[in-house]
């Protein structure tokens, strides 16, 4: 039945509706750009005790200390700390800067930096180079910072990397595009999208299957990601497909449905999305009746509880995540203090991989410039961070290092989760990514020529 | 199957699944374009916030069910009565200054209601993992091997049902009819004497309703995402336009073809990661076709 069969009223419905449609489109591209700073004394002193970091897997229930330990709020000059990370709708990194500045408000409670205040100048940005190429440049000249550590962004490292390596800054990051991984001013506390893919399909090849789908989303840089898992699968003899999903998903079950469809009887797919978006095929997949027809792999964003409690207990076991990082519960002294300072800093943060990363970043940072003597400054700081060497702390597998190098992948060796009643769980103890992967194979001879590891 | 295998296309076997869940996402797109089109005949206006109002009653539903232990019917009602309350109270509010403007500018003006609401579900839930789950997607049945759920055959049967509803109410109901008159000349219908503010208003606020279970629906069809559930708005506003924005009917099985077309594509790996543009090609083709002969009239310029 047609509601209006003869208006004579003219209504130009084709224009309209294109041109609403594409203000629409355009509308995903938007989003704010907000500076957060933290130069406040945050509070009281921790409240545990002051037993030191360090050593992996301990089974110690005491948190290590922030900064100093010493339960007085720090004064002075404060030291400039900064970071660009990528905040737009349906990429949102937040965590990470968030946990790095919950540490800095606990070392600031807690006698800060040699008695100095941590400010911590976090900028966002939407994936525009011309816009992080500035925010960059306001960091070093305006607001002169002394290093750069929490930066999490889709392409970051690809705009400024020389940049940083002119200005004589030795980054400390989670990283996403290549340039993280393969320049000299760059470590990521993380190994990325494409080793933490390799790590997920190595998992499900342990566990027999005989196929991988490898999908992830389409956006740039997935050649780069896809080409990891396509290596390590063709080193262990197994026939791959790799897929692409736009996102936002919004046709989760299909998405799942054509994943598994490629994967095949007795196959495995392996699912490199942001937690909300692998949240979706997940349970597109549970809805047809699909969890139990693959085995199901995912990268390190669905090392999270809140995705783990999202999914519940129909998923117990059947879907096997690559940490990068130690599990949240984890009883070691560095994971006991980050659960009390998220807790106690940054509660609207859930436990997860993206906060643990900011945490240890942070960490480390701290414990690099409490080392300086005399003046912090660019060159200072940045040389203590390059020294940092041998950090232990039960977050990681091994120890993090950073050294002078072409490239850093300090974090190479990872383990696998499950989840098991709404919380992420150990299932497979720390095991190497393959050196299939020719980067890691360079850096595991670095590493041994500098004894770093 | 030979012939598909000939051309390099998937099984049909491969192709099966994909129906049952182009026709749940069609049916929650056709109940979004009947929405849609029954308010722009009886207001003028194309409600584009359409998708936003019913993400936020999806995101006050899931609120509700996890943070304040009521039962999960009441969380459904909220949000579907949410849904209206906001729309009819946009459609009070600024109905009447902009009444007298054109389509546009009234289409454009409720990208500015869309705005707020997805920066205040931004705000307030930030962009994390959330499920809303419905005790109907846990069940189903299996029809030749292909496994249904109850969410899924109420989206389609909400769809069928309300273009039938709305039907029935527009031509035997005096409302109904007020609001035909309406989509016919707005200024001899108040001359009339038709409570033309009231008809409004009872379109702006069922068709917030409407909003509210699509919000729903979707949110657990489709995952509970602010940015996703405000955009999927543009492939119901395909179905209407396939529809001209003057037919429920039309709009109801454009809104199926769409989402069935849409999900038919996925197995196809060489298209699969082009699909979203599906719904507006079809709408493309189907004005194209529709305005055939208005161009052999007027000749192509």
């Amino acid at each position: 039945m047609h509601v209006n069969p003869l208006s004579g009223r003219k209504r130009p419905a084709t224009a309209l509706c294109a041109i609403c449609a594409a203000v629409l489109l355009s509308l995903s591209a938007c989003g704010s750009s907000k500076k957060d700073t933290s130069s406040d004394s945050g509070g009281s002193a921790k409240s545990s005790d002051t037993s030191s970091g360090g050593g992996s897997s301990s089974s110690s229930t005491t948190a290590s200390k922030c900064g100093l330990g010493n339960n007085k709020p720090a004064s002075g000059t404060p030291v400039k700390l900064g970071a660009i990370v990528t905040k737009q709708p349906g990429t949102d990194f937040t965590d990470i800067t968030g946990g790095a500045k919950a540490y800095f408000d606990c070392v600031n409670a807690n006698g800060g930096i040699n008695g100095r205040p941590v400010s911590y100048l976090v900028e966002t940005e939407q994936t525009d180079p011309g816009q992080i190429a500035s925010l960059a440049k306001k960091l070093a000249e305006t607001e002169k910072v002394v290093a750069i550590v929490g930066n999490i962004s889709l392409i970051e490292c690809s705009v400024d990397h020389k940049y940083w390596e002119a200005k004589g800054y030795m980054e400390i990051d989670a990283g996403i595009a290549p340039e993280c991984w393969s320049t000299p001013n760059s470590a990521p506390v993380n190994m990325g999208p494409r080793y933490s893919s390799d790590g997920a399909v190595q998992t499900l090849i342990r566990k027999g299957v005989k196929k991988i789908a490898f999908i992830q989303s389409n956006v740039p840089g997935t050649g780069y990601i896809k080409a990891g898992p396509e290596i390590v699968a063709k080193a262990a003899g197994v026939p791959i497909t790799t897929l692409t999903a736009n996102v936002p998903v919004q046709d989760a079950n299909s998405v799942a449905i054509k994943a598994v469809q490629a994967a095949g009887p007795g196959g495995g797919v392996v699912l490199n999305f942001t937690p909300p978006e692998a949240l979706k095929i997940l349970q597109g997949a549970q809805r047809q009746g699909l969890q139990n027809q693959v085995k199901w792999g995912c990268s390190t964003p669905c090392n999270t509880d809140f995705l783990a409690k999202a999914l519940g207990s129909a998923w117990n076991g059947k879907l096997f995540v690559n940490a990068e990082l130690a599990v949240t519960d984890d009883p070691g002294p560095d994971s006991t203090l980050y659960r009390n300072i998220i807790s106690k800093y940054a509660p609207k943060i859930p436990l997860g991989s993206f906060s643990q990363m900011g945490f240890i970043q942070a960490r480390i940072v701290t414990d690099a410039l409490m080392k300086v003597k005399g003046p912090i400054t660019v060159k200072t700081a940045n040389d203590a961070i390059a020294a940092v060497k041998n950090f232990k702390t039960d977050i990681l597998c091994k120890p993090f290092y950073y050294g002078q190098a072409p490239l850093h992948i300090p974090n190479n060796t990872d383990l696998t989760t499950t989840p098991k009643d709404g919380k992420m769980v150990k299932d497979e103890d720390c095991f190497a990514i393959s050196d299939a992967e020719p980067d890691i194979a360079k850096v595991r001879d670095i590493e041994k020529q500098q004894g770093a590891s | 199957v030979s012939a598909l295998a000939f051309l390099g296309l998937p099984t049909w076997e491969n192709f099966k699944p994909f129906i049952v869940t182009g026709l749940a996402l069609g049916g929650v797109y056709a109940v979004s374009g009947v929405g849609m089109v029954v308010l722009y005949q009886t207001t003028g206006v194309l409600n584009l916030a359409f998708g936003a109002v019913g993400a936020l009653g999806a995101f006050i539903a899931w609120e509700m069910i996890n943070n304040t232990g009521l039962p999960t019917w009441v969380a459904i009602l909220t949000c579907i009565g949410f849904g209206g309350v906001v729309t009819l109270t946009y459609g009070v509010i600024f109905g009447p200054p902009l009444a007298a403007r054109d389509p546009l500018t009234k289409a454009v003006a409720t990208l500015g209601l869309a705005l707020i609401l997805l920066g205040a579900m931004s705000w307030i839930w930030s962009d994390k993992a959330r499920s809303l789950d419905l005790s109907t997607s846990n069940s189903g049945f299996e029809v030749n091997g292909l496994l249904v759920n109850w969410t899924q055959v109420i989206a389609m049967g909400f769809a069928v049902g309300l273009t039938i509803v709305t039907v029935i109410y527009l031509r035997y109901t005096r409302t109904g009819t007020a609001m035909r008159a309406l989509a016919d000349d707005r200024e001899i219908t108040a001359t009339l004497g038709v409570p033309v503010r009231r008809v409004e208003a009872s379109a702006w606020f069922v068709s917030g309703c409407v909003s509210g279970g699509a919000g729903l629906l979707l949110g657990n069809l489709v995952g509970l995402d602010a940015a996703t559930l405000t955009f999927l708005v543009i492939s119901s506003l395909a179905a209407a336009l396939i529809a001209r924005l003057n037919s429920v009917v039309v709009t109801l099985i454009a809104g199926l073809a769409v989402g069935l077309v849409n999900a038919m594509l996925a197995p196809i790996l060489s298209v699969s990661e082009y699909r979203d543009m599906s719904p507006f090609i079809m709408a493309t083709i189907a004005l194209l076709w529709l305005s055939r002969k208005d161009i052999r009239v007027t000749g192509v310029r």
